[in-house]
Parts: C-alpha cells; structure tokens; sequence
C-alpha cells in the first residue's frame, strides 16, 4: 500500500467500525428465517375455537364497572370464569417483572447486541410490598398517588457499578396522579443520595431494550383488552447449545447446577402442561388508551397468558405502525405457593429489541421470600439508607453469562401466528443472523458474505 | 406476516464501497471486495467482543485474592487523564505560559473492604498519582514539584492513604471512626459539601465529578443516628485539613497573582531574597488541642415526596488570612508589612431539600418527570482582607488587614427527563457577600471580585441510541454574571464525550472553553487556558 494511500485505507478502517458497532450491515438477504418453532399449527382464531372453549370466555367488550372506581370491573377480583379478555389483563397484573410480594433476590443482567459487544451486571433487590395483602389487590387498597411498593438495588458488578444503589418507591396512579415513581440513587463516586426524576415509562434504559414499565409493569386500566385466540406455546427463553447447563443459587448461598434444557416455562411443578410439554395460552390484545397514556411509545400488546394462572409468557410491543417491535420472553417457576396460581415468579426473561437486533435478559437467582422485620422496613427502605452502602442481605449468584458465546438465543418469532394482528417486518440483516443462529444452535456474530451466503427460503 | 427490508444504510455502504475502492492496492472484482468488507467488519467484532470482557486485573488480582480472602473485597481503578493547551506559547499575566500539556495524570486506586463481622467492617482505600507534565515536556513555566512534590507525585502517607476507617452498624447506628471523606448535599458543586478540604489543583477546571478524588479526607468521628425514615449526623473532627490551592509553577496557578515566574524561580534557586512584604510560617490549628477541633451536625428529614436537611459546622475557614502583626520601612523608604498567615473559626448553617413531579401535557414530550433541588448555606464571621484597611497599615494605622462579614451561597436545580434518556438541567446559583464594599478580597462562600454572582447553569447530556448507548455527550454552560462592578466574568464551556469501550474500560473527550470577561475576572484569566482532554480508564 503506498502511502498515499493510507489515509485513505484509514478512513476505510473507521468507516468498517461504524458500519460493524453502529449500524446493521446492509447486506443482502439469502434466506428467510425459520421461525415457527418446528411446531405444528398451535394457535386458534377465536372463530376457530371450541364451544367447550368458548365456554370459559366472556367475549363481552363491554362489562358492568365498579361504583366506586369506574375504570375497574364490577365483579370483584379475582374474578369467576368465563373471563373477559380485560380480567385477564387485570390477572395478569399479578406478574410483573419483579414480583409484587416482600422479597429479595440477586437480579443479574446484560444486554449483546448483534455483533456480540456483551455488557452485564449484578445487583441485590430487596422489595418491600407494602399493602397487607399481596398483588394486585394490595395495589387498590392504596390511593391513587399513595405508595404501594418500595424497591432497594445494590449494585455488586461491574466494578463501575459496586456499590451504586437505587431506591424505587412505586405509586399508585390514576389520571390525576400520574407519578409513577420516586427514584433515588446513591452515586458511590458523588457519595450522595440524589433524587432522580422518573425515567420515562416507555423509554428503554440505556444499552437495554427495558423499559421502565417492562420492569415494574402496566396497569390494566391503562389499555384496552382484546381476545385474539389462544395458542400453545412449547419455548420460550432459549438457551445455546454453548451452555448446556446453568449455575443457580439458593438464598442460602448454596448453588446447584441445572441443565438448560431441563428448565421449564412454568417450573417442574407447573400441573397444566400439555402433553407434548407446552403451555396452553390466551392471547390477548391491550391496546393503549390514549386518554390514559398520551404520547406513549407502545400502540399495543400482545400477551400470550397461561390459561391456569395467566401468567405472561410471552409479551410482544408493536409500535403505533402496529409493526412488532420488542418481544419478551419469560420463564418463570413457583416461588411464593402461599399464593397458589399467584405465587409465579419470573427466573429467566428475555427482551428482544428486533430493529436493533439488541438483547437484554433477567435472571432473578436466590429469590427468598421473606417478611422484613420491622427494623428493616423502617431502615433498608428509605433514601437515607443508601448512604450507609451497608449491603445487609449479600446474596450470591453465578448467573451471568460471561462471554457472548453463551447468549441467549434471539426469541422465536412465529410470523405465522395470528398474521391479521401481527406485523412483522425484519430486516434482511437480522434475517440472515437469525437463520444463522437457528442453524448454529447459538449466536452468530460474523456477517458473511452475500456472494458466498449458501442459505436460500 | 413477516416482512424482510433492505439494509437500512444504503447510503454508508455505498461510501464504504467507494473508499474502499480508494483504498484498496489490489484489483477489485466484487466478489472480493465484498469478502475484504466482511472480512474487516468481522475482524473489528471479534475485537470489539474480545474488548467487552476484557478484565485481566479482576480476572488474575481480584478475583484470585477475593476467593482466597472471603471476608476481603477489592476493586480499583488504573486511569490515565491528559489536558493538552489549544493556544501556543505566551506571556499571560505574571504567568510563562510555554507548556501545552496541564496534566498527564496516572492515577492507580486499590479499595479494600474487610468484613470483621456482619457489623464491623474496615476499610482502606490508596491513590498512587503522577502526574507527568513536570517532567514530559520542556518548560520553563511549570516547576511546582519545587513548592510541592505532591504537585508531581503522592509520596507521603498523608496522600497516598486516603481512607482509612472502621465502621460498625447497627439498624439504628452507624459509626465510623478513622480517615474519611464526607459529602454532604445533593447538588452539582459545593454548597453544603464542606466538611473537607479540597485540592483544588485545576483551579476553575476542577469538576464535581472529580471531588471524590480532590477532596482531602481528614481523622474524624462519624456517628449517625437513624430514626424512621430521619436520621442525625454527628461529626467530631480534631485532624483539620485545609484547601489546597495551585502553587505557583502549576499549570493552573493564577496569572493574576505575582510575582513573575522569573522571579519566584529566582527566589526558589536563592539568587535573590525576598523583599518587600513578608509573611511568618501559617499558624495552623492543632489536632492536640481540644479547643481546635471542628463539629458538625447535619439532620436530614424525609416527607415524601419532599426531602429536607439542615447542617450546622463549627469549622475553620480551609484557607489562611494573612493577618497584619507588624511593620518595618525599607532602605528606600517604603513599609513593608509582615503577615502571619491563620486560619480563622467560621459558623456554616445550611439547608437542603429536594421535590419531585412530573409535568403532564406538555407540548411534544406528553409528560415530563421533573426533580427540584434546592441548597443553602449561610456562613458566619468569614475573613476577607480588606485593602483599604492594609493601605491604612502601611500609612502607620495599626490594624489587622481582616475584616469578616456573612456571606451565602445557593442553588436552585431543576432537571427534566426528555425522551430519548435525555437529561437537562438549569441550575442557577447565587453567591453574596453581606455588608459587601470595594475594597474587600474574596472570603469563603462569598461573590468573586463583586457583592454577588450569579451563575445561571445550563447543562444536558444524551447517549446514543445508534451506538447502542455506548456514546454519551454532554454540554455544560456555566455564565458568570456578576454585581454591581464587574457585570460579567466570563464564561465556561465543556462538551464532553463518553463513550463505553466496555464494561471496565471508558473514554473520554472533553473540550473546555473558557471565554470573554476581562484578565482579571474569574474565567476572563484563563482566556488562553482552552483545553481538550481526554481520559482513559480501567476499572476492576
């Protein structure tokens, strides 16, 4: 190379970078993703379900409401069978992503985006459920504006992070009170405890496809509700072939080994699955209410609930296009049984932004149940306590990834299912990761070359 | 339905194509150049991932000594900082202003934690500074290791052992007794954080992002008791520790203040002896001396949604008054005064309160969470050299050159979340001295050169999205409005980029400006002091 050129061969580099960090490589498509799953059709229209089906559903769009609070249903919850499609999304409540009873749990995180730059963390969650009753009906007993659920995180990893914390104390909101969240932060490197103001409830965090909503949940009252069927799901997280098992802990500090494959979406001691291992699922529409939720990034969603507790196993957002955007995948097992069908709690969770082909995931390792005594209500909960950097419950967990290798694979699109309500729209790029990774058993970082591409529809 | 588009860069492809086609010595047929794009991109990915992980201190230090130590935590951090000057070689006031690197700092800090029991934990965290201007460049303007080795290096304890405490804890007690930092407030810049001293090296440049590692711990106990969601803080100091302001020969040392370079290095080599004004060794106060020592009491109160606090600080002002204990006339007739340098007791009271909101409806953003700090501090009988009052001495009045008035400083934050996690926040302090006149210097807490100042902050900051959050910029504003005499001192300017090599690895770009306002104001001096610095860290 001459050396005339080199400034020019260094432009080149840097524009190589930008194309390979920053953007999507536009190269052009030599096959179509399989992504059904391998399943036979799952999935019914309502037209297409049984009268026996049929029977356990309240079609009605329209229900009595509650005298007291117009925006909620009339009858009482939890609600008899035959369910509207707006009782389940009110059942669904029960789960948000971190669970509504008093707890604490080592949440260990990371986002990989499509060129395999992997960033992770680890913090300590202790909620705190404030309500004499769990879920969601200890969430109405409190008025609108008033605190329902204080949150403490202790940040232990990355290096950057230890020793960071975050005080969330949610609120009750209604139209008139539309604070959702108290938020403070205690910055080691300041050494100070500062309120923050609420993240935007549908902005996704930095280098994360969570949003503040995807964490602490949404309300039911915010959307409308809509039956689009049912379907039965058989996967949901997918790990890789590159790691066979996983390292969980107890709270107790103990830790077991558990091979990937053997997780469950609903735990070992879920009784409803179907015979070929799936779970059978409503799936339901909630559309934003735009008197509710003005300017709010999400037109809709789409939930693919169990029928048995309607847990939330699959969450999809579609921008107001009505083109999906994120999709949300969870396993989950029962963590609380003084709550029955209420007492799930997620394990893994897996966030899937597809126009930036980026990745975030969840695990929630040493979940333990607990009630706090009394000195750690009035302590472990107040902004003050931060500054104390006292981590006083130092649970332990092995969950990380570690290495790109061993990511999570990209949810399972299924674009045959329900195509009048779901728009899928991926670009060719991702398409071709996508087969990659299907054929792999893994993510597949390295672009190859549209000339030598051998994957044809 | 699903649906494949094309490839949302047509346009950066094709430009990659192109230069590549500048670039590239061999004949290009597509095939192959479409191999060599791949090929490179695939080659930067695969660097890019080895970068994300990339960890071997933690992997091979920590981690090793923390599986073999359970008790032990350890973490730290290796950074390398560098401000290079963007004006050439000049005469700036009484400053040789002939370098063009501010700082080339190595900093290494190790933070170790020992779990005695559940309760009792120690702790001890190191700094290990060089910094290399002195040494890597040829100046005849920088010479400040000659006044201060700690200007170049941390070579004492005192430096270098920044932290060391044990701490005990109880559900309703925390006590901390040993060396320790405290920053108290909520606020960008300090208000209410006035416990320690600070090294004020940078001088104008100093940011509160770097208090952590500027500020001078001191020997202290540190109780803090805790009542529901209140608590009262209690702080008894005997080890004062004092402002470190830039000595002459540093890059940031005031080119108002004289004499000349030439002559302090004259001075410094003993070719000439002092003449004119002299002053005694500083009177420092006395740790042995219970009268000496400094208390503070801060109570912090919790309402939600507001938060409030109150501090009281029976303190010594961090830096030295001369006080005027003597005269003489020289051979030509002139007088001379002799200082004797002391530091001064001072009463601080303070307040601090934070609110949060969100505003609804608003035009664009739908609705926007808002977050209101507000902080205080009145300080009580500050010295201020009065010059009027000198010129008196030196006329054969017999007086002390000191007079002491009030003075306050606050702020009022407002910091909005916009879309796109967007941060902006305006900021206006206030600085005023009470019973101000012409004559006075500058004291703790008050107006620079003026009865008030006003620095109406602006600030914002966004990461973004099409690097995946890993760039993060950032602009800081910072007017200095000033009253009745000066009317404007200039103003600061700082963009900064940030962009995240990975998890333990970060970058830095930052381009500070400082302009207009007169030599003698407080950004006007700096006028030829723009800078663009960048930094590299590694955390583990």
């Amino acid at each position: 190379m001459s050396i005339r050129l080199f400034p020019s061969f260094l432009l080149t580099l840097f524009a190589f970078y930008f194309v390979s960090v920053f953007s999507v490589p536009a190269v052009p498509i030599a096959g179509a993703a399989e992504q059904n799953g391998g399943q036979q059709k799952t999935w019914k229209t309502i037209d297409e379900l049984s009268e026996a089906e049929k029977a356990t559903i309240d079609f009605r769009l329209d229900t009595p409401r509650d005298t007291a609070i117009p925006y909620l249903p009339a009858e009482p919850y939890p609600f008899e069978p035959p369910y509207t499609a707006e009782e389940m999304g009110y059942r669904s409540m029960e789960f948000p992503h971190v669970s509504r009873w008093s707890h604490a749990m080592a949440d260990v995180f990371g986002a990989i985006t499509s060129n395999g730059y992997l960033d992770e963390g680890i913090t300590i969650g202790f909620s705190h459920y404030l309500p004499d009753q769990d879920g969601v009906p200890g969430q109405l007993t409190v008025a609108p504006g008033e605190a329902y659920f204080r949150m403490a995180f202790y940040y232990t990893y990355p290096p950057e992070n230890q020793d960071l914390q975050d005080l969330w104390i949610l609120r009750r909101t209604d139209q008139q009170e539309t604070t959702k969240l108290d938020n403070f932060i205690y910055s080691p490197t300041l050494r100070r405890v500062r309120r923050q103001p609420q993240p935007r409830r549908d902005a996704q965090f930095p280098n994360s496809v969570q949003s503040f909503d995807d964490i602490v949940g949404r309300d039911a009252w915010e959307f409308s509700w809509r039956l689009l069927g049912t379907d039965v799901l058989h996967e949901t997280v997918r790990f890789p072939n590159t790691r066979p098992t996983v390292t969980l802990a107890q709270p107790d500090g103990n830790f077991y080994e558990v091979p990937a494959d053997h997780i469950k979406m609903l735990g070992d001691t879920y009784p409803h699955y179907t015979d070929d291992g799936g779970v059978a699922c409503y799936v339901v529409e909630a559309r934003t209410r735009k008197d509710w939720l003005p300017n709010y990034r999400i037109g809709k969603l789409i939930y693919w609930l169990d029928r048995h507790s309607f847990y939330p196993l699959r969450i999809e957002q579609y921008d107001h296009d009505n083109q999906l955007v994120i999709i949300e995948v969870r396993n989950a097992y029962l963590v609380n049984p003084a709550l029955e069908g209420r007492g799930y709690a997620g394990l893994f969770t897996v966030y899937y932004d597809i126009g930036l082909d980026l990745m975030s995931y969840s695990a929630h390792d040493a979940h333990w149940v607990r009630e706090w005594s009394k000195e750690d209500q009035r302590t472990m909960f107040e902004p003050d306590f931060m500054r104390r950097r006292w981590l006083k419950y130092p649970l332990k967990t092995q969950a990380l990834v570690y290495t790109p290798e061993k990511f999570f694979l990209r949810p399972l699109l299924y674009p045959e299912k329900f195509p009048d309500e779901r728009k899928i729209v991926v670009s060719e790029v991702v398409a071709r990761r996508i087969d990659a990774q299907e054929e792999a058993g893994h993510l597949v970082f390295e672009t190859t070359s549209q000339l030598s591409a051998t994957k044809t529809p | 339905m699903i649906q494949y588009k094309r490839g949302p860069i047509p346009a950066l492809r094709s430009l990659l194509t192109g230069l590549l086609l500048l670039a590239s010595v061999s004949p290009c047929s597509g095939y192959f150049l479409d191999k060599q794009v791949h090929s490179l991109v695939n080659s930067w990915s695969r660097f890019d991932r080895f970068l994300a992980t990339f960890d071997p201190a933690g992997r091979y230090v920590r981690q090793p000594i923390e599986r073999q130590i359970p008790a032990l935590t350890f973490k730290g951090f290796y950074r390398q900082w560098s401000d290079i000057q963007l004006s050439g070689d000049r005469r700036v006031g009484n400053r040789k202003k002939d370098f063009r690197f501010s700082q080339m700092q190595h900093q290494l800090e190790l933070e170790l934690h020992y779990q005695i029991s559940p309760n009792i934990e120690i702790t001890n965290v190191n700094n290990f500074v060089y910094d290399a201007v002195y040494n890597w460049q040829d100046s005849a303007g920088l010479y400040a290791p000659r006044v201060s080795e700690t200007t170049r290096v941390y070579h004492n304890f005192e430096r270098t052992v920044r932290e060391l405490y044990l701490s005990y804890r109880t559900h309703n007690l925390d006590v901390v007794l040993g060396k320790q930092q405290i920053a108290w407030g909520k606020m960008d810049g300090q208000y209410i954080d006035v416990i320690n001293g600070m090294d004020r090296r940078e001088s104008v440049q100093l940011e509160a992002s770097d208090y952590e590692w500027r500020r001078q711990p001191a020997w202290m106990a540190n109780v803090t008791y805790f009542f529901g969601a209140n608590s009262l803080n209690v702080l008894y100091i005997p080890n004062f520790e004092q402002d470190r302001n830039p000595v002459p020969g540093s890059p940031w040392y005031s080119p108002l203040i004289p004499p000349r370079d030439d002559d302090v290095k004259s001075l410094l080599d003993g070719r000439s002896e002092p003449s004119g004004d002299t002053f005694r060794k500083t009177q420092r106060p006395s740790a042995g001396d219970f009268g000496d020592h400094q208390y503070a009491v801060r109570l912090d109160v919790s309402m939600e949604p507001l938060t409030w606090g109150l501090i009281y600080y029976y303190a010594w002002d961090k830096n030295p008054s001369p006080f005027i204990v003597g005269s003489n006339v020289d051979a030509d007739g002139n007088t001379n005064l002799e200082f004797q340098p002391k530091f001064q007791r001072m009463h601080h009271i303070g307040i601090t309160a934070d609110y949060a909101s969100a505003l609804s409806g608003v035009p664009f953003v739908g609705e926007l969470p808002l977050v209101l700090r507000v902080e205080g501090l009145w300080t009580r009988d500050v010295p201020f050299v009065d010059f009027d009052h000198q010129q008196a001495a030196r006329d054969g009045s017999r007086n002390s050159g000191i007079v002491t008035r009030d003075t306050m400083r606050a702020a009022m934050a407002f910091e909005f979340a916009f879309p796109g996690n967007t941060t902006f926040l305006f900021q206006p302090s206030l600085l005023y001295t009470f019973d101000w006149r012409e004559s006075l210097g500058s004291g703790f807490g008050g107006a620079v050169g003026d009865e008030w100042n006003v620095l109406p902050v602006l600030y914002a900051e966004r990461p973004f999205r099409f690097t995946r959050d890993r760039l993060r910029v950032g602009l800081t504003l910072i007017p200095w409005i000033s009253g009745p005499i000066r009317e404007w001192q200039g103003i600061k300017s700082r963009l900064v980029a940030t962009y995240r090599f990975s998890q333990f690895i970060t970058g830095r770009m930052t381009y500070t400006t400082y302009s207009s306002g007169d030599r003698r104001d407080v950004y006007g001096q700096y006028n030829h002091w723009d800078n663009l610095g960048w930094e590299l860290s590694y955390e583990f």
